[in-house]
């Protein structure tokens, strides 16, 4: 059988069916409506005490948010107009079950009807709660998931945050369900928890039984019921294989990021949100090389206010400290657009009024964004960056426009950090053309190897017929990239990349040779490219780079580093 | 009575939290408030009824608070919504 896999991990166990407790009733009529309405407040304040103790479960298996999505619980079984209505049909003569019933079926299908996903999945947590009022009120003894033997795979219709808080996450191999995917709230419980889980498993309900046994592949969504003695020892071999390399990457958490031969490397996180810093801790980055402030600007109205913006820029600076925080400036145009900016449509986007040209034609906004970014500064180690540089005149320009705006700032009294280093973004083939004149005005530099690759080849990875010349390991690209790192190289400048070849196995020992200084990458990417790094030395990258720099086509290049690396 | 034209300012508009924050805050006012959006009237102290209205960013409503103390209910009710709930 196949599902969606939403929680990466194989789990081999017993299935255990959750039948959602039926809380069928029969409506009566009710004659003492003051004593039904005390029953039903009876109920609703010991649900509130259940939740409270799920929710502390929660917070400490998954954390904070989860347990205050939980606690949510409390003030929707609170809400006033929903107690007010029930009373109200309650005083008409109907029993508590079927007014607290009614009133929750009707937010549930107006949820349910809604637009956006949002509001889509609230409809699920008035279901959750639906069924814990109903319970107390009919007097029914919950499933207790908490007592559930070791090895077991939770099968159920649908997953509640309640159930997930019961979870002992030790005795739980895996979780399957009938519905949900990978947006999900449960399925994001469940990664966050580590359990293998595949959802959206057609009729698993009725084609598993109690104690089976049971493979689950989270990253495939496979599903194999009552398995052959063949497929349990592949999938053991498998899982426990996996287990070994999660245990492996594990040793390198919170150790510094080296090479064999003991050059220390800078390794940090491209993040999208402010919030987004706590996750690249969380998975041992060691600061952020990319924050892309698009977020910021995207589903608004206006233009965000300084105040905004810089309560923004000094959110992900206080949860860095004195890690490095690299914050790019404003990269619109292109494929991202903002309605509010008023920008043409135009032919050649890609080519057209895009990045630091916008910004350097829109001093209002870019003023507005340089302030808040300097006066965070004084928050953390923050440094800008300015995107699609293609000329040393941009760099000047916007350099000009920072110290213009540090002198406006100084004067009004508000702090900053005088020594903010300002860097460029190495993405263009022009830029790349002229390093060597870019880095005597840049503090660093930060390849983006995804645009870099695309302006190279002046290939679209997006078109078909052309997506097979966009490679970084393209002959061009990589001559390309060596001459970026060169140039900073000799002006004594960081370099770093931030495309998603910084995390390309393949490409790790030619960056290694080349000089690179900082790989910055996606967060759950980290311990698997600090491992990478530690294996190599500068002198065995030298040696396979000279090879791959003298091979002609991008699949010598390909084939060879595949046949030199076992990834 | 008295009320007040706003557009929802925050990028999720009046999704969970927001809404559950702004009706316990006019839970606490012993006047009417509702919000008019839509050509429906909505309970502005139910957060229920506040995530039912489906609220979203540069949406145009108007909150309405009748009965003691409106004029610090509406007061406190703009504020939040126009400092797009602290989001």
């Amino acid at each position: 059988m196949k599902g969606i896999g939403v929680s990466a991990g194989i789990g081999i166990g017993k299935i255990l069916l959750v039948e959602e407790h039926s809380v069928e009733y029969t409506p009566k009529q009710v004659e003492d409506a003051v004593a039904e309405k005390s029953r039903f407040r009876n109920s609703v304040e010991q649900f509130c005490n259940n939740t409270r103790v799920q929710a502390e479960a929660l917070r400490k298996s998954a954390g904070d948010k989860e347990a205050e999505i939980m606690l949510g619980h409390i003030s929707i079984v609170n809400d006033p107009f929903l107690l007010g209505e029930v009373e109200k049909l309650i005083d008409a003569g109907q029993c508590a079950e079927s007014s607290f019933d009614s009133m929750c079926e009707m937010f549930i299908s107006i949820f349910s009807a809604a637009e956006d996903d949002l509001t889509k999945q609230r409809a699920t947590d008035v279901r959750d709660v639906r069924t814990g009022v109903l319970s107390i009120l009919l007097g029914i003894k919950e499933v207790k998931l908490s007592d559930v033997p070791e090895g077991t795979v939770i099968c159920v219709k649908e997953l509640t945050p309640s159930m997930i808080a019961e979870i002992k996450k030790e005795n739980i191999a895996g979780i399957l369900t009938e519905t949900g995917s990978t947006t999900s709230h449960s399925a994001i419980l469940a990664r966050v928890m580590e359990i293998p889980a595949v959802m959206s498993v057609p009729d698993i309900m009725t084609s598993a039984e109690n104690g089976s046994v049971v493979i689950l592949d989270g990253s495939k969504g496979t599903v194999i019921i009552s398995p052959d003695e063949a497929q349990i020892a592949d999938y053991t071999e498998k899982r426990e294989k996996l287990l070994r390399e999660i245990r492996e990457l594990q040793k390198y958490r919170g150790k510094p990021t080296v090479s064999a031969d003991g050059t220390e490397y800078e390794l940090v996180c491209n993040i999208g949100k402010p919030d987004d810093a706590a996750k690249a801790l969380e998975f041992d980055g060691e600061g952020v090389g990319l924050f892309r402030t698009e977020f910021l600007f995207m589903d608004k109205t206006s233009v965000p206010s300084e105040d905004e913006q810089f309560a923004e820029y000094k959110k992900a600076a206080m949860i860095l400290g004195s890690r490095p925080l690299i914050i790019r400036t404003l990269d619109i145009g292109g494929d991202k657009d903002i309605p509010y900016l008023g920008l043409a449509k135009e032919e050649n986007p890609f080519m057209g009024f895009r990045a630091i040209r916008y910004c350097l034609k829109n001093r209002d906004l870019f003023r507005i964004q340089l302030r808040a970014i300097l006066r965070a500064s004084a928050f953390g180690n923050i440094s800008i960056m300015f995107p699609l540089i293609t000329c040393v005149e941009e760099v000047r320009e916007g350099k000009a426009l920072v110290e213009q705006l540090k002198a406006e700032l100084t004067e009004q009294g508000i702090e900053f950090d005088r020594n903010i280093k300002v860097g460029i973004m190495t993405e263009t083939a022009a830029a790349g053309i002229i390093a060597d004149l870019l880095a005597r005005e840049s503090d660093f530099f930060s390849i983006g190897t995804n645009d870099l690759t695309g302006y190279t080849m002046a290939a679209d990875r997006g078109n078909s017929d052309v997506s097979y010349l966009y490679s970084a390991l393209q002959p061009a690209v990589l001559r390309m990239i060596r001459s970026i790192i060169t140039a900073a190289r000799n002006n004594n400048i960081p370099v770093g990349m931030c495309g998603e070849a910084a995390a390309d196995p393949l490409m790790i020992p030619l960056l290694i040779s080349f000089g690179l200084t900082e790989f910055s990458v996606s967060a759950p990417s980290i311990l698997r490219v600090r491992k990478c790094i530690s294996d190599w030395t500068k002198e065995k990258a030298d040696e396979i780079t000279d090879k791959v720099m003298s091979l002609a086509t991008e699949s010598e290049v390909r084939e060879y580093l595949s046949s030199v690396i076992v990834a | 009575m008295v009320s007040k034209v706003l557009t929802v300012p925050n990028a999720q508009g009046f999704h969970m939290r927001p809404a559950s924050v702004f009706a316990g805050a006019m839970g606490k006012y012993p006047c009417n408030v509702f919000i008019n959006f839509n050509g429906n009237k909505y309970n502005a102290k139910s957060t229920l009824n506040l995530i039912a209205a489906c609220m979203k960013c540069g949406s145009e409503i108007e909150l309405v608070c009748d009965g003691d103390q409106e004029e610090a209910a509406l007061a406190e009710g703009a504020k939040m919504i126009e400092d797009g709930f602290g989001e």
